[in-house]
């Protein structure tokens, strides 16, 4: 399969979520059980949040204990189908709950488009595995038959092969050529951000501790502390706050007008004429100004 | 209550809708300010996501710090998700905007607009990017009686240092670039920004050994919380109007309400300009048309004259919708400071010989306090970031794969590209001894790079924005020079390990797609249809030399209300 065989694939695959959510009227997420949400989506999100942020015992000897737990740990997989899922709507109040257009399930099977590609090519570090799937979910959850059954290619390639696989999807810049008869299409590389990035920004945010994200804003409750948020405890960030003294003062050159009083500091930039950090403010300089001499770097 | 007709309607309460309505408010003109979002810290909408509330503001009684304090709550994931361009109702996701690649648009929706999640930075444009790139049918000196009558309003002063601004300003004077004091920048050179944040309280001193509380009024002004990304509410307690943070609607909204001649409508998207033509071709702009976001119900209110102020790519969006007059530049010329992320992580040894203590903490102090200016080039900001903010912006997209696809080999960073995995947490892991700085490109004007609409592809607002946008090679060469920049400023600071990004094209500024002289002439009036002006980011034409926008967008948009008057009142 070439990219023009590989981009066509992905826009029937998208034309067909598009057809699917169109005929959901009412579409309302089933809430029991581990699969939830489309048996093939939940194990490919698994697969995502476990190349995204792994669980990394090799870090345990290099950064300590709180920095082997991944995505995984704390249900990045389960929120991240739900943020995808509500994140963006399109003003059809027939399709989606309250218009919002679910996505998860074509983004996941766009990755098994790329996971194809990726072997295809022959850039894959490892063969495909069923254990790999099957590893990422708790047999309490389901029996590993119906998770090999459910599972993508995308979800049976390696961590490092899965991100390989993402990547492919950058390499289509698509020029939009709306028609007709579908309703939409949607961009590989909206794929790319809704995987990797909102999946980074997610898990390393407050999130995790909410006690329900899903309820009204002024229903949310959040203890802002390291010990509800997995994420902060790895990073260090020590939760949000409502100051800091942290003023070291302003930036003041000699004789200059931004900044006054008693030094805090100085900068030598090796040319003796040291800038400070100065306690009091100053003010920019309502300056003449030419640039008669002014030159294009780049002209274009 | 919004009545039938106004002397003007303004299409937008984002960063320079509320400039013009205060104007054109003071010099005694009824004015309706309509807005897509929501209203913040306003006792009609006590749970602006959750209800419909009240139909309109009229008064600057109605604003209230205390629910502003409740509904911005800085944690920055929910906040993200409330701000960014999308209706109020928190159940409904954002507004689809095609963009290319993997980028995005970051605009927000709500009165304030986007100055929502700004980082407060007003500095003036370059003005050789006014008088000598040969785009704008204007002077820099024009601007200059309307940029300090922003910066006053605004009270925009020189940012203050904390520990890493310190430590940028260190990198930079050992990497040979000079301090800028100056308010018109024609060197290359450092400075603080020139921010319209309220400065810290002198208690906030580090020497000061501060042990209150960071609320009002035990401290005015900033409280070096971070958090303009989340909305910045600080100092909590405060009167609204005694916000640090000049966002528009802190700084603009309350004296407009307060001269009793303005209204402001919140969650009302415009679908329609109407239009009339007395006997000629030349359509003349009489009200529009606009949808309530929670009813879905429509109505039409009437103007003598019409500002669009949704914004550079909203206010295209709303003109191709309306079916005004074809113009080859309308919707063209998009700029959006095609940016980069360069990043520096410091040992802790390093950072105790540098700024003498072992973190930096980017969490304190403003989010952007510190720049770097190249007029011809662009600018570099330092930034500060919650991390799961920090996480999207620097290492959750790129336009070259995962760094671990990338070998880097002679280039002045240690690695390139996204990052995930096992890499992603130990950098992070440091998170605390990171300075992220934002690569700003002066990108120019192309009539490829865009906005259009197709009719199949529409929400409940008509056709949405299909945002095209490819850098040229002299865009491309700048920022790679700028990234060059920031990577050896980084390096003098001490950095042992420095990554770019090379972001993918993401829409932060947004600019030029209504470009003054093309489609609108010297007063920012269409060319093609009477009593239709634009007051906002999308009349500049260009990008300004690639420095913070909102100072010039704001600047303009006084100067066009007083213009309105002149011609109309």
């Amino acid at each position: 399969m070439g990219n023009d065989n590989l981009w066509h694939e992905f826009l029937r695959w998208v034309g067909e979520g598009w057809r699917r959510v169109a005929s959901r009227v009412g579409w309302v997420r089933e809430t029991t059980g581990f699969f939830r949400v489309d048996p093939h989506t939940a194990v490919t999100f698994r697969a995502i949040a476990d190349a995204v942020v792994p669980e990394t015992p090799g870090l345990e000897a290099e950064l300590g204990p709180e920095h082997v737990p991944g995505g995984l740990a704390v249900g990045l997989d389960d929120f991240h189908v739900a943020y995808v899922d509500d994140g963006f709507q399109f003003g059809l109040p027939h399709v989606g709950f309250v218009g919002n257009a679910p996505l998860a399930d074509p983004v996941a099977h766009v990755l098994d488009l790329a996971a194809r590609e990726l072997v295809r090519r022959g850039e894959n570090e490892s063969a495909l595995s069923d254990d790999r799937p099957v590893a990422l979910v708790d047999l309490g959850e389901a029996p590993p038959p119906e998770v090999r059954a459910a599972a993508g290619p995308f979800a049976k390639l390696s961590r490092r092969d899965r991100l390989r696989a993402m990547a492919i999807l950058d390499e289509f810049e698509v020029e939009l050529s709306p028609s007709a008869d579908e309703l939409f299409e949607l961009d590989a590389g909206l794929v790319g951000q809704l995987v990797v990035g909102f999946a980074e920004m997610i898990y390393y945010s407050e999130w995790q501790g909410y006690d329900e994200f899903d309820r009204a804003p002024s229903e949310r409750d959040h203890p802002n502390d390291p010990a509800a948020v997995q994420s902060w405890r790895q990073t260090g960030f020590p939760g949000f706050a409502n100051g800091y003294a942290a003023l070291r003062g302003y930036l003041g050159t000699p004789d200059g007008s931004l900044g006054d009083g008693e030094s805090w500091t100085t900068i030598d930039d090796g040319t003796g004429s040291p800038v400070r950090i100065v306690h009091e403010s100053g003010s920019f300089r309502e300056n003449d100004y030419d640039t008669s001499g002014y030159e294009e770097p780049y002209p274009e | 209550m919004v009545k039938d007709s106004y002397d003007v309607v303004v299409v937008g309460a984002g960063g320079d809708g509320p400039v013009a309505a205060w104007k054109l408010a003071e010099a005694g003109l009824s004015v309706l300010v309509l807005e897509a979002g929501p209203f913040h810290g306003n006792e009609q909408w006590p749970n602006p996501h959750e209800d419909p509330g009240g139909e309109a503001s009229s008064s600057v009684e109605d604003l209230s710090g205390e629910l502003l304090d409740e509904q911005f709550t800085t944690r920055e994931f929910e906040m993200v998700n409330e701000l960014l361009f999308g209706p109020a109702d928190h159940d409904r996701g954002f507004w689809f905007r095609k963009f290319p690649g993997d980028g995005a648009i970051l605009q927000c929706a709500g009165v304030g607009g986007t100055t929502l999640h700004y980082t407060g930075c007003h500095p003036r444009a370059y003005p050789a990017s006014i008088d000598e790139q040969g785009h704008w049918p204007i002077d820099y000196a024009d601007l200059l009686p309307y940029y300090r009558e922003v910066e006053a309003m605004c009270d925009v002063s020189p940012a203050p240092v904390t520990a890493k601004e310190e430590l940028f300003f260190r990198g930079a004077a050992a990497a040979g670039w000079d301090p800028i004091e100056d308010l018109n920048v024609t060197d290359p050179g450092y400075r603080p920004q020139p921010n319209a944040i309220r400065q810290p309280d002198a208690k906030l001193h580090v020497d000061a050994d501060y042990d209150g509380d960071f609320t009002y009024p035990d401290v005015e002004g900033d409280t070096l919380a971070l958090g303009d990304i989340a909305g910045n509410p600080h100092p909590r307690g405060a009167p609204f109007e005694e916000k640090a943070k000049r966002a528009s609607n802190v700084s603009f909204v309350p004296p407009a309400l307060a001269t009793g001649n303005v209204t402001v409508r919140p969650n009302a998207f415009v679908t329609d300009v109407e239009t009339e033509t007395g006997g000629t071709d030349r359509p003349t702009a009489t009200g529009v048309r606009f949808r309530d976001t929670w009813s879905g119900d429509t109505e039409t209110v009437a103007a003598d004259v019409v500002v669009l102020a949704a914004g550079a790519i909203e206010t295209p969006r709303l003109w191709k919708n309306a079916d005004l007059p074809a113009n080859d530049w309308v919707g063209r010329g998009l700029t959006i400071h095609f940016g980069d992320n360069v990043m520096g992580l410091w040992d802790a040894d390093d950072l105790e010989d540098a700024i003498g203590k072992r973190t930096i903490d980017q969490h304190q102090g403003q989010d952007i306090a510190a720049r770097f200016d190249y007029p011809g080039l662009g600018m570099l900001q330092t930034v500060g970031t919650a991390p799961g903010i920090g996480a999207i912006l620097g290492f959750g997209a790129s336009a070259s794969g995962f760094a671990f696809q990338n070998d880097p080999e002679d280039a002045p960073w240690d690695t390139m590209g996204r990052l995930a995995g096992t890499e992603l947490k130990r950098l992070l892991s440091g998170y605390r001894r990171m300075l992220q700085v934002l690569v700003v490109s002066d990108d120019r004007p192309h009539q490829r790079n865009g906005v259009s609409v197709n009719p199949a592809l529409a929400d409940e607002h008509g056709p949405i924005p299909l945002v095209n946008y490819e850098p040229s090679t002299g865009d491309r060469q700048r920022r790679d020079d700028l990234a060059e920049i920031a990577a050896e400023i980084l390096r003098e600071a001490g950095a042992s390990h420095v990554h770019r990004s090379d972001s993918p094209p993401t829409a932060l500024h947004v600019h030029s797609t209504m470009r003054m002289g093309e489609v609108v002439d010297e007063a920012c009036e269409a060319i093609d249809v009477d009593r239709l002006f634009v007051a906002d980011h999308s009349v500049l034409s260009n990008s300004v030399g690639g420095v913070n926008p909102t100072n010039t967008g704001q600047a303009l948009a006084a100067r066009t209300a007083e213009t309105v008057v002149d011609r109309y009142f």
